[in-house]
């Protein structure tokens, strides 16, 4: 950049007397004096040999490496610029108030500003530091300055609280360990005194531009009467249009405010109002949008750039704003330039976002963990930003209860369906049930991070669900050996731990399918290692299935021994015998695994494609670095890369077509679709299932039909349909 | 034996020609030193090393600067550790010695 430039420039400001002036303030110590050790210096350079050093005895190489180099614009974040302070580039008008004596021109800069402070903040939404971003205006570094500009005033106190809002949520969370910029906010002037006022101010100038608007559109008639209202700018022209331009960005502003206030009241209380507030921030930025136009064509002075990268609407350069002003203070990231989002991007992301906050406000808080899994998990599924995923965390966990609301004990017990009355029961003083609460939160808080970070976490605590299961299963065998022996009452808490028992390792397979399926998403997975993942994938599908449903039968037959007086109809057998359509849909979707796995084990074995040559590392090691969490977890038992080989070293084409997977994922998925008519997202997941398994199901018959013979054959796999189940592409090439 | 003979010689020399002027250098080590540079910042901390370049590393050192670029004002200052100032961007450099010692240390010629 033109550091260099003005570089020289303060060069030449800074005069070698200025020096001593300075080097007079910083005091030597007592006694002493500052030499000039400049002229011996030069003389010793000259007399070192190339290479040698002086340094004393604790001087290590690599240590000095680590040096913070002085004036490198890449690590030097006290670079002197442009400014040398904050008051000194307002002093050199920076950050004029008013910014204009034209009214027009000042109007027209507020606006500019206004649109360049959306780009900041959803730049640093975006995950860059507040200090370059939103706080890279002068406007808001220096609150009392702006008093005596109502409009400014108020407009900057909005941004201030809103920063501070969205911080502060986000703070605690805790869950931006990777966006761990986002939250710095030290030496930013966040809590400003007055900032709180900052929405009554704001309806106060937002009234007084209604009623300026009304003014000028009145005929000219009545005009007179309204006389006493002054303008909003000079040219009556434009009046209408700048009325309009502002009001629609005050609004989206004050809307959004109230949308954070609302989602962060305590057991989703505010959801209703949140939703109201979301709609009417949309319809501005709908708004702010169309008035693009007018203030292109209406911008003082010239544009510079029309293109799409200009930060706000009319393409005008914002008043005000430097980056440099906070380099200081934005370590510990390192003075890199950043480019903030365009005016354009700024208003789509903030449209993604109230529309992710929407998704979370419309959620019923389900008192089921399986509703609420499944919420969580199609919620995830359109890439949300931080800042919705923070409000969903802190929607699901509230004093450590679900939505603050449901203590999680209940929520276990209720998932590993077991009756409520058991809340009163002595199981919840169990130590390891109140871990199994805390693992349980921990899990939820897991779910609301990021693909990359949630796929590494739950990893990690899927050996916590195996400790706690073992635990259990301790307390239970103790339980039970005691119990059986006395009276049969006490063999309830034995038949308690059962169920959960039986859940935990339910809800285990779960995580380590999610595990699984968002190494899809995140691409970890090369087309030479699909056929252990899939195999891998269909193993843990097959346990989740198993203990799923042992956990409905066993529900079921609790329930039954409690109405035992109730008359056994035929219809109650009937319904007995049928597969719950939710383990169908997991049936399918395991049909689905085992087919694409074998489909890849016969590739490899009888056509010779995706195999794995590679130099670095055996297919063993690869095996080992997939699913080595899983497998320190014992997750499935008695897994291993040995069995992967035998299972899928003999599969062959011929078999394949005799027992088609797809055939059969396809069936299932065109049954079951019927019982899922209720719940919209996983019926659309189950026609997604069916397009894929029939498509695969094709595939298979064309490639055992033509595959041997025909070498220009080729076969890829493609994530078309489904994110994880891949479509089978068969191209002659 | 005539090599090491050689060897030791040659190192000899070499320690010779690092002059008293480089001695007197290392003398300077671990004070306290105060090194300006072309932006108007000041940078005050012990003398870790130099090389025949002329660049500086200076451990546990403090920043200076002037709020106000024209007149020299109130100063802000923080912490940066160990640094290496360029040669290129220097331009002062005081040590901190007792009088005495400013007149023999620096005297050279």
């Amino acid at each position: 950049m033109d550091w260099k430039s003005t570089e020289q420039a303060s060069m030449e400001r800074h005069a070698p007397n200025h020096s001593t002036s300075t080097s007079s303030s910083i005091h030597a110590t007592e006694n002493t004096v500052w030499a000039d050790a400049s002229p011996l210096l030069e003389t010793v350079c000259k007399e070192l040999r190339d290479g040698e050093l002086i340094h004393g005895e604790n001087f290590n190489l690599y240590a000095a490496m680590s040096a913070l180099e002085i004036m490198d614009p890449k690590m030097d974040s006290g670079i002197i610029n442009k400014y040398a302070s904050v008051d000194e580039a307002i002093e050199d008008g920076l950050a004029p108030v008013p910014i204009s004596l034209d009214k027009t021109v000042d109007v027209q800069c507020i606006i500019d500003i206004i649109d360049q402070l959306l780009a900041c903040e959803a730049t640093w939404h975006k995950g860059h530091s507040l200090a370059q971003t939103v706080f890279s205006c002068a406007y808001l570094l220096r609150p009392e300055r702006t008093l005596s500009h109502a409009l400014l005033d108020s407009y900057c106190k909005v941004i201030r609280a809103t920063c501070k809002a969205v911080n502060s949520i986000v703070s605690d969370a805790r869950t931006h360990e990777e966006e761990d910029l986002f939250t710095m906010a030290y030496g930013l002037p966040l809590n400003v005194e007055g900032d709180e006022k900052c929405l009554s101010l704001l309806n106060a100038v937002e009234e007084n531009i209604s009623r300026q608007l009304r003014a000028c559109k009145a005929p000219p008639s009545k005009r007179k009467l309204l006389e006493d209202i002054e303008p909003l700018q000079n040219n009556f022209d434009l009046e209408e249009g700048y009325c309009k331009a502002l009001l629609c960005r005050i609004r989206f502003r004050k809307h959004f405010c109230h949308v954070l206030t609302c989602m962060r009241r305590p057991q989703g209380r505010g959801l209703e109002l949140a939703r109201k507030h979301i709609a009417s921030c949309i319809s501005e930025l709908g708004i702010i949008l169309k008035s693009e136009e007018f203030l292109m064509s209406n911008a003082y002075g010239t544009c510079e750039d029309g293109t799409e990268d200009r930060t706000t609407a009319s393409g005008h350069q914002a008043i005000g704003f430097d980056a440099s002003l906070n380099s200081r203070i934005s370590a510990p990231t390192p003075p890199r330039s950043i480019k903030i989002l365009s005016w354009k991007k700024a208003i789509e992301y903030f449209e993604n976002l109230l529309h992710h906050l929407d998704i979370i406000c419309s959620y019923l808080l389900d008192p089921s963990l399986d509703v609420l899994l499944r919420f969580v998990a199609q919620f995830q599924k359109a890439q949300p930003d931080l800042v919705a995923r923070v409000h969903l965390q802190l929607l699901l966990v509230q004093d450590g209860k679900l939505y603050g609301r449901y203590p999680i004990l209940a929520v276990i017990i209720r998932a590993a369906r077991l009756p409520e009355v058991i809340m009163r029961h002595d199981i919840q003083k169990n130590e390891y049930v109140v871990q199994l609460g805390q693992i349980v939160i921990n899990m939820l808080k897991i779910l609301c991070t990021n693909a990359a970070w949630q796929r590494r976490k739950l990893g990690k605590i899927l050996q916590d669900w195996r400790a706690i299961y073992v635990q259990l299963e301790l307390a239970f065998r103790k339980e039970f050996g005691e119990g059986s022996s006395i009276a049969n009452g006490e063999n309830a808490s034995a038949g308690i731990l059962k169920h959960i028992l039986i859940w935990v390792e339910e809800q285990t397979y779960w995580i380590a399918h999610r595990f699984l399926v968002l190494g899809f998403e995140l691409e970890l997975y090369s087309p030479s290692e699909y056929c252990m993942v899939y195999w891998y994938l269909y193993v843990v599908l097959i346990r989740l299935a198993e203990k799923t449903h042992l956990k409905m039968t066993v529900s079921d037959g609790s329930a039954k021994q409690k109405g035992k007086k109730r008359k056994d109809s035929p219809k109650d057998l009937a319904r007995e015998a049928r597969i719950p359509p939710a383990i169908l849909f997991l049936q399918c979707q395991i049909c689905l695994a085992e087919g694409l796995a074998l489909l890849l084990a016969a590739l490899r074995n009888e056509l010779m494609v995706l195999q794995s040559p590679s130099p670095f590392n055996s297919e063993h090691e690869r095996f080992i670095q997939h699913f080595e969490l899983l497998q320190k977890a014992c997750i499935p038992d008695l897994i291993s890369y040995p069995s992967f080989k035998e299972s899928t070293s003999h599969a062959r084409f011929s078999s394949l077509v005799m027992y088609n997977y797809f055939k059969d994922a396809q069936k299932i998925a065109k049954e079951v679709k019927n019982s899922f008519l209720n719940d919209p997202d996983r019926l659309a997941e189950l026609c997604i299932l069916e397009q894929v398994a029939e498509h695969n199901s094709v595939a298979v018959n064309v490639i055992s039909r033509v595959g041997a013979l025909d070498p220009s054959l080729k076969v890829s796999f493609e994530f078309i349909h489904h994110p994880c189940f891949a479509t089978v592409v068969v191209k002659r090439s | 034996m005539e090599e090491g003979m050689e060897i030791s010689s040659s190192t000899q020399a070499a320690e010779s020609s690092s002059s008293d002027i480089v001695s007197r250098a290392r003398k300077l080590l671990f004070r306290r030193m105060l090194v300006g540079i072309k932006d108007g910042r000041f940078f005050l901390g012990s003398f870790h090393c130099m090389d025949k370049q002329g660049n500086i590393i200076l451990q546990d050192a403090v920043e200076y600067r002037n709020t106000h670029r024209s007149s020299p004002s109130s100063m802000e200052q923080r912490c940066l550790g160990l640094i290496l100032i360029p040669s290129s961007c220097r331009t002062s450099c005081h040590v901190d010695c007792s009088i005495e010692e400013q007149l023999s240390l620096l005297k050279f010629q």
